[in-house]
């Protein structure tokens, strides 16, 4: 079979993408008239691109949320969110959630760290802690919460459900990790920035690619013979010379996170049941 | 002898369910276009009630209708001719996508799209039903064809319509971008051109709704195939063309593309399309 894997974008498109995405940051604030957007900043390379592209869209509305956790988040990462809101003239605040992570973890005294869920669910307990934190600011400052989760990621379910998912829009939602490099690049993002292995800073060390067992590269052209070119598992792998093992495994991530893309499953009672029935636009003016 | 059509492009973005943002909208357009002395003036597929897989279509038909009559008004004190698009209701209260035609006051003609959008993130099937009528008007300055969006992803319809004596078909469309939509729509148009020696005119809204962008860059491409025109992408726009009417005769009198179509073939086409119906 002859496919064109057309992952990574042309010039014209990145041109053309970015003045997309700053059009629909500045619609979304004007649509629900908030006075302002609010980006959890990690120092990574999406929040930043996620924050460069707010900054060109709202100017001086972009407030920018650094919350650090001491001891466990990479002191580069801080470094990196403090040169890029230099960099851009970017609105900031740094928390650090050292405190309230804590304050979660001795609410639960059988916790011992040894079994995996419950290092997992004190983990997650960390962009929990994120999302109160900008959502506090948004209420508070009449804002809304820009997402900075990838396509790629959206599709694994490579997020905290309720945590850094949990946001009011996702501008960079539709761009695979590989695009978001191109764009990040495109935009003028340090390349120290773009270059360094992703992570979610969970734990110390921490890094995407090891997590998830492939390469973004991998994982990306995957995901693009899966989502975009709509073959199966086993001509997906034939294509891309990939064990049909491998495919599916990121197949089974795509599969197993649906939940975690729509809002909980209502109990359909009605001919008109709100997640199944109902078709209402966001956008009302 | 040179007969020169002079229309205005209205590239407007029309807010879902904002009938009174989008009736000024169009109303600034029919104004601009009598500055600029054009014959007629064309708006966007549904930009009187906005375009998106809404319920919100069900509430606002009735203000939709109601809308159109004041811009009919409108047309009539300004002397202009135009083309908008609106949810029309019949007698027995369905809906469709439909462009209506305006002239010397009144509502000259009316078409309803045929090929409904229901893949991907297109649910018009939900809302409207598909005309199966393709009809050309006779207006002071030359014989109009009207096409709304995917109408003109078939070559039946453009075809329907070259055959009926349009000297011009308009596109009205809410196409929303997504990679690689420009150059499809340019293909597509060119070839619809190409298939009939006739100019077409592509008027797309602009705008965000939902997240969903609609590209804008709405085109004029002469009865030769070339793209004469191209409004700016993505942000509203008014332009007016001049569109050659005489072109197409001159061209097809050389060519054998329209002159030379025969009735074997064509009832051929539709032995086969039944044929196909039987497998498909």
């Amino acid at each position: 079979m002859d496919v064109n894997i057309e992952i990574y974008l042309k010039e014209e498109e990145l041109k053309l993408f970015k003045e997309i995405i700053v059009n629909s940051i500045k619609s979304r604030l004007e649509s629900v008239k908030a006075s302002i957007g609010i980006v959890a900043l990690s120092g990574g390379v999406d929040s930043s691109l996620v924050a460069v592209l707010s900054k060109e869209a709202i100017g001086d509305k972009l407030l920018c949320l650094i919350m650090p956790e001491e001891n466990i988040s990479p002191q580069e990462d801080i470094e990196h969110a403090l040169e890029l809101v230099k960099k851009f003239d970017i609105n900031y605040r740094i928390i650090d959630i050292k405190g309230a992570v804590e304050w979660f973890k001795n609410r639960f005294d059988e916790i011992d760290f040894k079994d995996k869920n419950e290092r997992l669910a004190v983990a997650n307990v960390k962009p929990r802690v994120r999302m109160i934190l900008n959502y506090l600011y948004a209420n508070a400052l009449n804002g809304i919460v820009i997402g900075t989760s990838n396509k790629t990621e959206l599709l694994l379910g490579y997020g905290t459900k309720y945590g850094d998912i949990a946001v009011d829009f996702y501008p960079i939602g539709d761009l695979y990790k590989t695009q978001v490099w191109q764009l990040a690049d495109y935009v003028g993002i340090p390349t120290e920035i773009v270059r360094k292995k992703p992570s979610a800073g969970l734990w110390v060390g921490q890094t995407d690619e090891e997590e998830l067992g492939h390469t973004y590269y991998e994982i990306d052209r995957v995901l693009y013979c899966l989502v975009e070119l709509e073959l199966s598992v086993r001509e997906t792998s034939k294509i891309l010379n990939i064990s049909e093992e491998a495919v599916n495994d990121i197949y089974r991530r795509v599969v197993a996170s649906e939940h975690k893309r729509k809002i909980p499953i209502i109990t359909r009672l009605s001919r008109m049941c709100l997640d199944k029935d109902w078709k209402y636009p966001v956008d009302r003016h | 002898m040179n007969r020169i059509l002079k229309a205005g492009i209205a590239q407007i973005s029309a807010r879902l369910g904002d009938i009174e943002y989008n009736k000024t909208q169009i109303i600034k357009g029919l104004n601009l276009g009598k500055e600029k002395e054009a014959d007629i003036v064309v708006f966007p597929e549904l930009s009187l009630i906005g375009f998106g897989s809404g319920d919100i279509y069900l509430d606002k038909v009735e203000e939709n209708l109601e809308a159109l009559k004041s811009i009919v008004e409108e047309t009539g004190k300004l002397n202009i001719w135009a083309i908008i698009g609106y949810v029309e209701k019949d007698e027995r209260g369905f809906f469709y996508n439909t462009a209506a035609l305006i002239g010397e006051g009144e509502i000259k003609g009316k078409f309803a799209k045929t090929q409904l959008t229901n893949y991907r993130l297109f649910d018009e099937k939900r809302y409207f039903k598909p005309g199966s009528n393709l009809p050309v008007f006779n207006t002071p300055f030359g014989k109009i064809g009207i096409l709304i969006c995917e109408d003109v992803w078939f070559p039946e319809a453009s075809r329907a319509l070259t055959f009926r004596g349009a000297e011009v078909i308009f596109v009205l469309s809410a196409s929303p971008f997504d990679r690689g939509k420009i150059d499809i729509w340019d293909d597509f148009l060119k070839v619809r051109v190409l298939d009939n020696i006739i100019p077409i005119v592509f008027v797309n809204m602009s705008g965000i709704q939902d997240g969903v962008t609609y590209w804008g860059g709405s085109a004029y491409y002469s009865a030769s195939g070339k793209l004469i025109k191209r409004l700016k992408l993505l942000e509203d726009d008014f332009d007016i063309i001049q569109i050659d009417l005489e072109e197409a005769k001159r061209l097809r009198r050389r060519d054998i593309r329209v002159r030379e179509v025969r009735r074997e073939i064509l009832e051929e086409v539709l032995k086969a399309y039944e044929e196909m119906s039987k497998w498909m």
